[in-house]
Order: structure tokens, then C-alpha cells, then sequence
């Protein structure tokens, strides 16, 4: 006897309740009920439960548990793993091949080569002498403490991942300024992007790749990150003034002109902007990304946490840190000085 | 006089009006419903009512109007910037309203140019190429456009200028570097909306001299939109005074200020100095007999200011207007006078 049998009477559904008894195991509260013997106690007013899945299942049987609803999404997500890894393994391969490559690269050439060009490419983009000494520091801090391994792994796949975001980011961005329909589209897709904790990107990847992969890890940072270029493109390319487009219509212009000498130069430090904020969120993916297997600091981390190694994960955190200013310092630099090339 | 030029534009029964269904209200506007009952009734706004313009190559247009008059909504319809609602638009017995995007961009890029109120240059482009834009956009290099841009940039006063990006010059600088781009185009009609409206008034007078030296070398088909009646009396050959989206008066800009036909209008002229704008050929009496007595001669197109300041003061003196050698009318003091008073001289056209 439940609270909500008169329910299903009234509905006349009690022949199709009656066709099948609860299939699914015992709930753990209705294990508690038999075993306090209370089964069949009369529930006061005050008791009435939420009609929800799991206390309607109690008046009728063929009633769905909530519980099916979680295995259906499972089943279901199963039946089509295999289809969706045809297709995506392919098309995501060549990620596994550019981070291992980045990798590779980083960790077989000499550090007395790398750092130099490392310093050089902070020097082309920022020209800031200040910085590149504060840079030349950090690494060589880094590498004194015998983190320079580690320093470079995860720097190599922030960067492939960065490129990445920023070259899908971008052109994306530019659609969404063109068309509203695009922006509506996009915008909730981004929201969940940006709202979903980081972990549950990586259940849904660990069924369909393996965990030797390395695009596994590539995919979930990506898909964390991309979503400031994507917001900052479209916004850069909507926040243009409306007096120069204006001019450049008036003058003629194609659309194709107008987007690469007027709207996305104009657009720049906005598109900076999030590039730098898509640095910055790499780096924070790379860190949990470690759980399924991306090598760097992370798994520093990771070995503290599980093995309660306090100073291994402390001083690979400041590593994470100091790597993080660096980053950011450099950006920042590079779109500050787009910024005063153009300042009206 | 202006009669004589052919007509580069005209504007044909041009309507606009602003809303969700603007097809549907235009019979309502074409059957004299009025921009307050269609803005109560329907919920549209009537940017533009009937317009009737020609435009004489070679000619100033003024389209003077206070803010909401639809001035810079009609400039714009020129180079269809703003779609109309209904109407037409010929350019040299081309409509171009009814023309392919394609024939558009070409309409834009060669045949008319423009010239806005906040200058809207390229930020991130360096002067040179600001002014070579229009040059550029038909897909030339720097080093095949650069002599052009400079020779322009010269013209207007900023030679040597042309390494600077726009962030560096003064708000005058950067609208002569507007201007220098629209000259660059080569085109022959030349479109500016409030170009010196947002100027100081000395760099104003600066501009408008500018544009009229310029003016008389180029002989453009200059549309120039303003909302200062000063200014348009100065730059204006044919003034066209727009009120609520409608035409009040057009035609010389000494007609109107001698025959507004409007009280709107002459609330207008009535704070301007007449002196100043108003010229002797609007107060002369027609004529080429020589009076029996006379002070000297003037010219046809000197203004009052200076035959005052000729005359010093005596209101008996007569002088023959002469035009090119010839006499063409004769000028009293006392018509002068007469002229110098607003509402006498339009109470005057009005009643007769």
C-alpha cells in the first residue's frame, strides 16, 4: 500500500500496474522498511511524498524508477559509443599527433636551446627586455629545482591546445557576430561549457577514447577553454564602431574587406583579451586533465593528493603558479601593446 | 547662374518610413496622413516624405534642417546606405536604387564618396592610407596609391602628415584627412554629412573655406548637410530646407532669404546677418538703363556689408550693378535698408 495507489486507480491504469511487478532490484529505503518491519505503516498528511519517479514506482510497478533514467542515459550513451568513435577518432587524431609532437619536441631538444628560444619568442611578442629577464628566471628557477621536465610538458600542451582554441575560437567568433541566429545558437553552448565542472568532461571521454591517448586530455582542455576566444571574438567584432563600418560601406568595401581591414583589426584587443583568458584556462584544465593521464605538473599534484606527498604537491603548485604569471605577463604584454598602436 | 548645369542626381518622390511594416503605411503617408496620426495610429515613424531634389553638377546642395529634420536619413539614401520605402534616386539617368549590389559597390567605390561627422577613419591605418582608402578598397598596393594619397593629403594642408595614424592629429587634421580620402576616390559626387559640425567654430570657417577653394578648382557635385544656416548660406548654391522628414523650401539660397514661403522659415533667417549674406543682385532693381545719377558701381555678387562700408553711411546714394562689364541693374541705399529688415522684406513677398 503507497500514498499515491489511488492515484493510478482513479487513472484506471491498475491492469497495466498490475502487468509487471517491480523487475528492478530492492531500493535501498525499501530494504530499511522490511527490515524495521514498518512496510505497511500508515503515513500521516504530513509524510506525503513528492510524486516523484521512485515513490510512484511504489504504487505501481510499471512505473519507471529513477534509477532507469541514469541507466538509459548509460545504455544509450554505450549504443552509440561506437558509431560516434568512428567518426570522431579520425577527426581527432591528428590533436594526439601535435601534442605528442609538441611534446616530443620540447623534451628531446637540449634546454640550453629551448630556453633561448622561448626567450626570443617573449621577446618578438612583448618587446620587452623586463620581461624576458623575468621570464629567463622563472625557467631557469624551474629547471634548477628539477622541474624543468615537468615545466615544459605542460607548457607544451597549453600552448597546442591554446592554438588550437584559438584557431577554431576565432572563426567561430566571427560567425557569431554575423549572424544572431548563430549567436543564439551558440551562446547556451558556451553557458554549459563554461558552467559544467571541469571532472564531467572527462566522463563522457574516458568511454569513448582511451586513456593512452593523449587526445583525450587535448579534447577536455579544449573544449574548457575555447569558450572565452569564442565570446570576445564575437563581442570584439559587435563592439566595432558603427561610424566606421559605416564608412567602409560607403566606400565600397566587400564583406570580406571589411573583416580583415576593418573588423577583426579593430576587434583585436578584444580577441586578445581572450586568448589570454584561454591561456589561463588551459592551464587550469592541464592540472585536472592529470587524472586522465596528461603528464606535467599536474600529476605532481596529483602524486601529493594521493600519496599525501606535502612538498612534492606544494612546490608543483608553485611551479603551476609561476608558470601561470609567465603566461599571463606575457600576454598581457602583447595585447597591451596592440592596444596603444591603435588607442583613439 | 545654376540653371544652366545639367543635373548629376535628382531625387524622385522619395519616401522613408521607420517600423515593422512600413510597405503598408506608405498609402496612408501618399493620402496626407500626418507624422504625429502615423506615430499615434500605427506605431511608424515617417523619417522621409516626399522628397523632390535636383542636383546640378558642379553645385553645392545644402540639405539644412535641425536634428530629426531627416537629413542625414536623406544623404544616406544617396549611396543606399538606408534602403527607401518607396521612390527613386538618378544618377546620371541611372536609378540607383534599382541597381545590383555589385553595381552598387562600383556606384560607391568610383562615382561617390563620403565624408562623416565623426571623421570615421581607420584607426589602426596611418594617415597616407586613410587617405588612399578609397584607392585601396579597389585593390591597390601602397606603393601604386601612395603619390595620389599625398597629393591629396597636400592639398588639404597636411603634407608630410601622412606617417601619423589618426589618434595624433587634432579633430581638424583628421577631418582634412577625411576629406583628403574622398577627393582620393576621383569621384564626381561628393557626400558630407555634418562634416564640420563637430569643430570648433574658427576651424569650421577654416574647413568651409577650404572646401570652397577647393570647390572652385574641382567643380564636384558636392551634397553637403548641415544644421547650420550660417554655414549652408556660405557654402550653398541650392538650399534645401528640410522640416519633419518634408521639403519647406528650396532654391537659391538669396530667394529664400528674400521669398521665405514658410513661417518656419523666416523664424529661421530671422537671426542671421542679412548684410553679410544677403548680395546685390537679390535688392537690385533689374535694368540696364544708366540712371541719370549714380555713385559709382558695384559688383553683382558683392554683399551688402561692403556697399554699406562703400557708401559710409549715406542712404541717398544709387549705384549701377555691373556684371562682367555690363550693367545689370541699379541699386539704391534705401532697397538696401529696406532688405536689411526680416520680416518687412518676407511680410512683404507674403502678402503680395
Amino acid at each position: 500500500m503507497a500514498t499515491y495507489d489511488s492515484l493510478f486507480s482513479s487513472l484506471g491504469l491498475e491492469e497495466w500496474c498490475a502487468q509487471s511487478e517491480s523487475t528492478a532490484p530492492m531500493s535501498m529505503d525499501a530494504l530499511m522498511a522490511q527490515a524495521n518491519g514498518n512496510e505497511n505503516a500508515a503515513t500521516s498528511l504530513w509524510d506525503l511524498p513528492f510524486p516523484s519517479m521512485d515513490s510512484l514506482n511504489k504504487a505501481c510497478g510499471s512505473f519507471p524508477q529513477s534509477r532507469e533514467l541514469t541507466r538509459g542515459l548509460e545504455s544509450g550513451f554505450l549504443s552509440i559509443k561506437d558509431t560516434l568513435s568512428i567518426i570522431l577518432d579520425p577527426v581527432t587524431q591528428p590533436l594526439s599527433w601535435a601534442l605528442d609532437g609538441a611534446l616530443n619536441v620540447m623534451l628531446n631538444t637540449p634546454w640550453f636551446i629551448v630556453i633561448p628560444l622561448l626567450l626570443l619568442v617573449v621577446l618578438g611578442v612583448t618587446r620587452s627586455f623586463k620581461l624576458v629577464v623575468f621570464v629567463g628566471i622563472a625557467f631557469s628557477l624551474l629547471a634548477f629545482i628539477d622541474h624543468y621536465d615537468y615545466a615544459m610538458q605542460t607548457l607544451s600542451i597549453i600552448l597546442v591546445c591554446a592554438f588550437i582554441c584559438v584557431l577554431l575560437g576565432v572563426p567561430i567568433g566571427i560567425l557569431m557576430s554575423r549572424s544572431d541566429l548563430m549567436q543564439r545558437i551558440t551562446i547556451p553552448i558556451l553557458d554549459m561549457l563554461q558552467t559544467l565542472p571541469p571532472f564531467v568532461y572527462l566522463i563522457p571521454l574516458i568511454f569513448l577514447f582511451s586513456v593512452t591517448e593523449s587526445k583525450l586530455y587535448g579534447i577536455a582542455i579544449i573544449l574548457y577553454a575555447i569558450v572565452p576566444v569564442i565570446r570576445l571574438t564575437n563581442l570584439g567584432i559587435r563592439l566595432v564602431d558603427k561610424d566606421v563600418i559605416e564608412a567602409a560601406n560607403a566606400f565600397g568595401m566587400t564583406d570580406r574587406q571589411k573583416l580583415f581591414r576593418v573588423q577583426v583589426p579593430l576587434a583585436l584587443p578584444n580577441i586578445m583579451a581572450g586568448v589570454n583568458q584561454t591561456i589561463m584556462m588551459s592551464l587550469a584544465m592541464v592540472v585536472i586533465a592529470s587524472l586522465v593521464s596528461a603528464p606535467g605538473l599536474g600529476v605532481l599534484v596529483l602524486r601529493g593528493i594521493r600519496n599525501l606527498e606535502l612538498g612534492v604537491g606544494l612546490v608543483a603548485g608553485l611551479g603551476i603558479v609561476i608558470l601561470a604569471v609567465i603566461l599571463d605577463r606575457v600576454t598581457k604584454a602583447s595585447l597591451a601593446r596592440i592596444d596603444s598602436s591603435q588607442s583613439r | 547662374m545654376s540653371d544652366e548645369k545639367e543635373i548629376k542626381v535628382s531625387i524622385r518622390n522619395l519616401y522613408k518610413i521607420f517600423g515593422d511594416d512600413p510597405e503598408a503605411m506608405i498609402d496612408h503617408v501618399k493620402n496626407g496622413m500626418s507624422k504625429t496620426e502615423l506615430q499615434e495610429k500605427y506605431n511608424h515613424v515617417l523619417g522621409l516624405n516626399d522628397i523632390n531634389i535636383d542636383m546640378r553638377s558642379g553645385d553645392i546642395t545644402v540639405i539644412m534642417g535641425l536634428s530629426g529634420s531627416g537629413k542625414s536619413t536623406l544623404i544616406r539614401h544617396l549611396n543606399r546606405l538606408i534602403e527607401p520605402t518607396a521612390g527613386e534616386i538618378y544618377m546620371d539617368d541611372e536609378d540607383v536604387l534599382a541597381c545590383s549590389q555589385e553595381r552598387l559597390r562600383t556606384i560607391r567605390r568610383e562615382h561617390m564618396s563620403m565624408v562623416f561627422q565623426k571623421f570615421a577613419l581607420l584607426p589602426h591605418n596611418s594617415v597616407l592610407e586613410n587617405a588612399g582608402m578609397a584607392l585601396s578598397v579597389r585593390g591597390y598596393k601602397v606603393d601604386e596609391f601612395e603619390a595620389d594619397a599625398n597629393k591629396w593629403l597636400d592639398r588639404v594642408g597636411l603634407s608630410g602628415n601622412g606617417g601619423l595614424y589618426p589618434h595624433q592629429l587634432s579633430g581638424g587634421m583628421q577631418q582634412r584627412v577625411g576629406i583628403a580620402r574622398a577627393l582620393a576616390s576621383n569621384s564626381p559626387v561628393m557626400l558630407m554629412d555634418e562634416a564640420f559640425s563637430a569643430l570648433d567654430p574658427l576651424i569650421r570657417t577654416d574647413m568651409q573655406d577650404l572646401l570652397l577653394d577647393l570647390q572652385s578648382e574641382l567643380k564636384k557635385t558636392v551634397i553637403f548637410i548641415t544644421h547650420d544656416l550660417d554655414e549652408s548660406l556660405k557654402l550653398a548654391d541650392h538650399l534645401v530646407i528640410l522640416k519633419d522628414g518634408f521639403v519647406v523650401q528650396q532654391g537659391n539660397p538669396q530667394d529664400i532669404l528674400m521669398r521665405p514661403n514658410d513661417p518656419y522659415i523666416i523664424d529661421f533667417i530671422s537671426d542671421i546677418n542679412r548684410a553679410r549674406v544677403l548680395k546685390v543682385h537679390s535688392v537690385m532693381k533689374p535694368g540696364s538703363i544708366e540712371p541719370e545719377q549714380h555713385d559709382g558701381e558695384v559688383d553683382w555678387k558683392d554683399n551688402l556689408e561692403s556697399v554699406i562700408a562703400r557708401s559710409e553711411g549715406n542712404t541717398s546714394n544709387v549705384f549701377r550693378v555691373m556684371r562682367d562689364g555690363e550693367q545689370i541693374g541699379t541699386f539704391t541705399m534705401k532697397a538696401l535698408v529696406k532688405a536689411l529688415v526680416p520680416t518687412d522684406a518676407s511680410a512683404d513677398r507674403i502678402s503680395a
